[in-house]
């Protein structure tokens, strides 16, 4: 039984946003895979939903004119690890929705709802973050953009304005090009289990592949809200591929991020077991680019 | 209105479409869309394809289905037209409690309409979404692999089990389970689908506080509402106190609980009980008690439960009702007396003190052990803690009772019908013959529901009230108000001589039972009783404490206390030969019994009573340590190829009982139907592990009549005979021999009848396939027809009916050892279970590929106990993981790479056609297998469950 005032179903972007203006209270439904469960929770009682499930015009990766991987906001996670286009591009975010749950919760969760709860443990969230997402939001206003590390605001706010809806996400080419990254889950189980913590790297080795170009790190779980590690990418970036510079950088983490401890783990768990992922999803990273650690 | 097409018809329904599509499609009549999670989003009961794809339907709102294509489970194929699919999971045995198998189906089938070859990899994935509990997932490979085989060729290659005892035709072959067909189709089978549409719904109000006397409830706004019938408390019900363990009566449990208690002992206690017309206005009713709550102290652990000057979970006073002691009175002044107490009845001594917080206790032991450890040549010590486990079953507990020509119906999912009836009849004055329990397929049972947890409050609503009660534990309330497994503290001592041999066994247990002492001295007797007797060692003793405290209840759950006394003490073994420097496998092989060897350490280790010293009987427990040893090469040691993984190995032996010699007790009743069939009407309780079977296979053997020719009645109280129950691993040993004995004793009665009807001598007539009687000396044959036909004419001597009943003083005990290869990450902790083996003497697997399956569920649950599952309490003794998600159950992606169960061939001469216990056994090994094998892989020893990532590296001194 769901405590739900009233359902309003959107058949348009331009529909629903008339419908959370009049409904200023209402909640965005969109797979309802966290929604509902939430609501079941006792989290949203009374709420009133619009849902924009029906807008297909929400759902598909494609390349758009300034060259931007564009995922539809409502595209669901089976659909972005069988997408060609994230295959080619950033496969390591088909591998980390492809961890969400069982085939039920992959078919009907979609990225717009993984990244507009807000939740730190997202398994999309520390991809998106490490790939400089950018997040696409039209409202009465039209539309907006903001990057995802401006988006997350704390723990389960996020920016969305009075009226606006998540319609896009996008990667843009300066992030992606000659990237390639891996992601780790770390969770007591793998069966439907939350993250413990959740690491994402990526790498943009130099053309010799000598020398790591970019490197970016996005964490899940090391702080209320999705974050990354600044001091350590500024430390490898344009350093030698060698072991000293990876476990530098591993440990550099620490200085960045801000586990806490709770009954699922404890900071101390969590903070070694950043440092651990960070090497080795780092190491992965750079043998999908072909490159190679000097000893 | 909101139109769709469901299962290829077009249907409209007048529903708010903020309702779930579940609901929708029950309006719909599509009940085997079921609902194990409250819409969690995880057990995955409740999937459709929605639009060609599989969804939770509770997740989907109704309203987005509008225009939708929807299929549900019960679409695929009816009990007399399965599809291939469907045929194939009964076929490899994973048909078992069943509540999710019409979901598996489905997902089954709708992977297979992707893909006709899936890859192992695809199975797993699609099965990722669906908890399976009782038969584990790996004949679900099985099951693929045999519709692969049947789509392409028309037949299943693959073998299903081994199978046993080739001179009969039924016990030991591969052979679908009777109530297969209905389960797997979704077919009317389990409480919820026996509800009347004039019934009312029960809620429970609960405490929020651990401890706390209850000193006023207000009802009269809830009562005010309109809808509501009634609301019950503990100042207008029953004052019958009683327990909840359904165990042979005089229980060895203390009677210390009422319906509703003027205390409250842990968070989720009952505190008030609200029926009303609709769910709806039960919960709005609920909201609107006021209750006057007295909060008190509690206690959360043994430590705390012990300590001087503890708050006290019980402190009324103490009765018994055999054998109190002379300063009973003396005693009772100490305690409060406060009239909100309630009282403790012990039905005999089970050296409880609760003014101490003991419930029960038990000391005893053979030979001298301070002896034993003086010779010994080393001497280990340590303690082994266990956690609070649930036992999770996807049916949660549900009873519908309602009242028909002047009695009391009540549906049940129960282990233990007979003993719901007498509770029943306790609590609410009625005589058992005005009560009627029918207990349905039952839905995940593991022990739980071998304690009456919702049965009495149900049953109780519709005595008062007069209407039909459903009650539906939802899963928060599965976790919190039910029973789960006692925590306990194995603290082992063990002494050893440098030739291996095992000098002397200490074992000091401290239980924690919580608030209520349900099972509280015999599971943890359990955990000595089903462990020391697997050492052939002349000094043994033990120390039971069982301690109440205010955490959410402990029960009955599958092994007992056994899986606890078994991590201890093979744990302890292995550390003992590390300190020797041999090999533990050699001492296993030094110290474990054999057939013949007398069991002297059993006398004290009754339940509650003298216990019976018999020697060991049939046993393949050497058999099955050198199995095992040999398939997993015991003594190489693997390298996995990255430094930061290491690998180790580990196993244990095991043993259980095959139910309670002296104590269980079972009846059948075999008919000779009017065209040649039989009905057997057995008390057994069959949950799902295939009891009915076992009764039609051993009745076919003995009547020589296919299974299929006979129909099982079983766990109505009505038109059964008294069985104690499913519990204690005594379904196949005792409802199994009741069965034998009676077909055995109809077998007789038709002999004596074909030989009446012929005119010739008894001695003479043989029965013989498919059901007939043949004269050896004239060669004239009669069929089973013929000879009813005749008999219950209005000239013959009646209709043959036959009466079984069995008890026994025989033991027997089923052996094993299980065995783990273990990964550990250094680095992470992380701890991946790389090999499985279970190898198991069960006697005579009569049910070959449903053993197998009860070995891999069984062993993959205790693989989630080791690893993964426990309820963690706040400072108030709140679960803060009381739900699927955080709880930590294992799936699909945590079973083995390599999985595997072995039955040795032992015939046992007690059990049906050689039969002794097969499931609950199978709980016991995976703890000490893997936390030897974990010590093997990287050096530290696990001494808490479960063996998680941060105790590990705490252990290596990775983190602090």
């Amino acid at each position: 039984m769901y405590d739900i005032k009233a359902l309003y179903e959107a058949e348009s972007v331009q529909d629903a946003i008339r419908l959370l203006q009049e409904h200023p209270e209402a909640q965005i439904l969109a797979g309802g895979s966290d929604v509902l469960v939430q609501i079941r929770e006792g989290r949203r009682a009374g709420v009133e939903l619009v849902s924009i499930y029906m807008l297909d015009e929400l759902r598909g990766v494609s390349i758009d004119e300034e060259e931007n991987i564009r995922i539809g906001s409502l595209t669901s996670f089976s659909h972005i690890t069988k997408d060609p286009i994230i295959q080619k591009y950033i496969n390591v975010l088909g591998e980390a929705v492809d961890m969400v749950g069982g085939p039920q919760i992959r078919a009907i969760g979609t990225i717009g709802g993984n990244t507009c709860n807000g939740v730190t443990s997202a398994d999309s969230a520390s991809t998106l973050m490490a790939w400089d997402a950018i997040i696409e939001l039209t409202g009465p206003e039209g539309v907006r953009r903001v990057p995802i590390k401006d988006f997350y605001i704390k723990a389960k706010v996020v920016d969305i304005r009075p009226a606006e809806i998540q319609t896009a996400i996008l990667i843009p080419k300066e992030s992606y090009d000659r990237c390639f990254g891996h992601y780790i889950k770390y969770s007591m189980r793998n069966a439907l289990d939350i993250a413990t913590t959740g690491c994402s790297v990526n790498v943009r080795l130099s053309d010799d592949k000598k020398t790591f170009e970019r490197v970016r790190i996005g964490y899940g779980v090391a702080a209320p809200i999705p974050c990354r590690a600044y001091t350590a990418e500024a430390f490898l970036n344009g350093k030698e591929i060698n072991d000293e510079n990876i476990k530098k950088f591993a440990e550099t983490v620490l200085e960045d991020i801000n586990p806490r401890d709770s009954w699922r783990a404890g900071k101390a768990l969590r903070q070694h077991i950043s440092v651990v992922m960070a090497e080795r999803a780092l190491r992965e990273s750079i043998r999908l680019a072909g490159g190679v650690v000097n000893e | 209105m909101i139109s769709c097409t469901i299962n290829g018809k077009k249907r409209s329904f007048d529903i708010d479409p903020t309702k779930r599509l579940r609901e929708m499609l029950l309006m719909n009549g599509n009940f085997a869309v079921r609902d194990s999670d409250d819409a969690e989003g995880f057990c995955g009961s409740d999937t459709v394809l929605l639009d060609g794809t599989p969804v939770f339907s509770n997740l989907v709102l109704a309203g987005e289905a509008e225009g939708c294509e929807i299929i549900t489970p019960d679409s695929l194929g009816d009990s007399m037209h399965l599809t291939v699919v469907q045929q194939a999971l009964i076929d490899a045995g994973v048909v078992q409690s069943a509540y999710n198998a019409p979901a598996a189906a489905l997902l089954m089938t709708w992977l297979f309409s992707q893909n006709p070859d899936p890859s192992r990899e695809e199975v797993k994935d699609v099965l990722s979404g669906i908890f399976i509990r009782d038969a584990g997932y790996e004949h679900y490979y099985l099951a693929a692999e045999l519709i692969k085989e049947k789509l392409a060729t028309g037949e299943y290659k693959t073998e299903i089990a081994p199978e046993f005892r080739p001179e009969l035709k039924a016990v030991g072959k591969v052979m679908p389970k009777i109530d297969a067909p209905q389960l797997v189709s979704g077919e009317r089978a389990f409480v919820e689908d026996y509800v009347d549409d004039d019934t009312c719904y029960m809620v429970v109000l609960r405490s929020p506080y651990a401890h706390a006397y209850v000193n006023k409830v207000d009802t009269s706004k809830a009562e005010a509402l309109p809808g509501v019938i009634k609301v019950i408390t503990a100042y207008n019900c029953s004052d019958a106190t009683y327990m909840s363990a359904g165990q042979g009566n005089p229980e060895p449990s203390p009677h210390d609980r009422k319906l509703l208690n003027k205390k409250v002992r842990h968070v989720g206690d009952r505190v008030a009980a609200i029926v009303a017309e609709t769910l709806e206005e039960a919960i709005k009713a609920r909201d609107l008690i006021e209750v006057e709550y007295e909060p008190l102290e509690a206690v959360f652990t043994v430590e705390e439960a012990m300590a001087e000057g503890a708050p006290l979970v019980h402190n009324g006073k103490v009765q018994y009702n055999a054998g109190a002691p002379d300063d009973l009175d003396e005693y009772n002044s100490k305690l409060s007396g406060d009239e909100r107490e309630g009282k403790v009845v012990y039905q005999f001594p089970l050296h409880g003190d609760i003014l101490h917080n003991v419930a029960a206790a038990n000391h005893g032991g053979i030979g001298d052990v301070d002896k034993a450890f003086e010779e010994a040549d080393a001497v280990v010590e340590a303690t082994y803690q266990t956690s609070q486990i649930q036992h999770t079953p996807l049916e949660t507990h549900i009873c519908f009772s309602k009242l028909e020509n002047g009695r009391l119906i009540i549906y049940a999912s129960t282990q233990v019908p007979y003993h719901v009836r007498r509770i029943v009849s306790w609590v609410t004055g009625l005589s058992e013959n005005k009560i009627h329990v029918i207990k349905t397929r039952v839905g995940g049972g593991y022990g739980s529901k071998q304690d009456i947890l919702v049965e009495d409050l149900t049953a109780y609503a519709t005595f008062v009230t007069g209407r039909p009660v459903l009650y539906h534990n939802t899963r928060e309330e599965e976790f919190i108000a039910n029973s789960t497994r006692h925590p306990m503290r194995v603290h082992v001592k063990m002494g050893g001589k440098k030739d291996g041999s095992i000098t002397g066994i200490y074992m000091k247990v401290d239980a924690n039972t919580g608030p209520y002492g349900n099972h509280a001295l015999t599971v943890p007797m359990n955990s000595c009783s089903k462990t020391l007797p697997l050492f052939k060692c002349d000094n043994m003793k033990y120390d039971l404490t069982i301690y109440y405290t205010n955490t959410p209840p402990a029960g009955a759950y599958q092994g007992y206390g056994t899986p606890k006394g078994t991590y201890g003490l093979m744990m302890a073994m292995c550390e003992l030969a590390d300190k020797l420097g041999i090999d533990y496998k050699d001492m296993v092989l030094k110290n474990h019994v054999e057939e013949g060897y007398m069991l002297e350490i059993l006398k004290g280790l009754g339940e509650g009573r003298e216990g019976n010293v018999v020697p060991v009987g049939s046993c393949g427990l050497r058999e099955a340590v050198e199995k095992g040893c040999e398939m997993i090469e015991w003594g190489k040691r693997e390298e996995s190829g990255d430094p930061d993984w290491k690998i180790g190995k580990g196993f244990a032996m095991i043993m259980q009982g095959s139910g309670l010699p002296g104590l269980d007790h079972a009846n059948a009743v075999a008919k000779l139907e009017m065209d040649g069939s039989i009905i057997v009407l057995s008390g057994a309780a069959d949950i799902g592990t295939g009891l009915d079977t076992i009764i039609a296979k051993v009745t076919s053997d003995i009547l020589c009549i296919p299974v299929d020719k006979i129909t099982v009645i079983s766990g109505d109280t009505d038109s059964g005979a008294f069985d104690t129950g499913s519990y204690a691993s005594s379904g196949t040993f005792f409802s199994g021999n009741a069965a034998v004995v009676a077909a055995t004793n109809l077998k007789n009665k038709i002999l004596d009848e074909a030989a009446y009807q012929l005119g010739e001598e008894l001695d003479d007539m043989e029965i013989t396939w498919p059901g007939e009687v043949h004269s050896k000396k004239t060669g004239k044959v009669l069929s089973f027809y013929e000879i009813i036909h005749t008999s219950t004419s209005g000239t013959g001597r009646g209709h043959l009916i036959a009466p079984g009943s069995f008890t026994t003083a025989a033991s027997s005990v089923p052996y094993g050892a299980h065995f783990a290869q273990v990964a550990v990450n250094v680095k992470t902790g992380e701890v991946k279970v790389q090999k499985f083996y279970a190898v198991q003497d069960a006697g005579t697997p009569i049910n070959p590929e449903a053993a197998l399956c009860q070995m891999y569920g069984a062993s993959l649950k205790s693989i989630g106990h080791t690893l993964y599952e426990d309820m963690i309490l706040d400072k108030d003794g709140r679960c803060v993981n009381a739900n699927m998600t955080d709880y930590g159950v294992p799936m699909i992606s945590e079973q083995p790479d390599d999985f595997k169960a072995v039955l040795i061939d032992v015939n046992d001469p007690d059990g049906p056609f050689g039969a002794k216990s097969i499931s609950e056994i199978a709980c016991n090994g995976a703890a000490p297998a893997i936390g030897n094998a974990i010590h093997d892989a990287c050096g530290v020893w696990m001494r808490s469950w479960p063996m998680t990532p941060e105790k590990i590296l705490r252990e290596l001194g990775k983190i602090k």
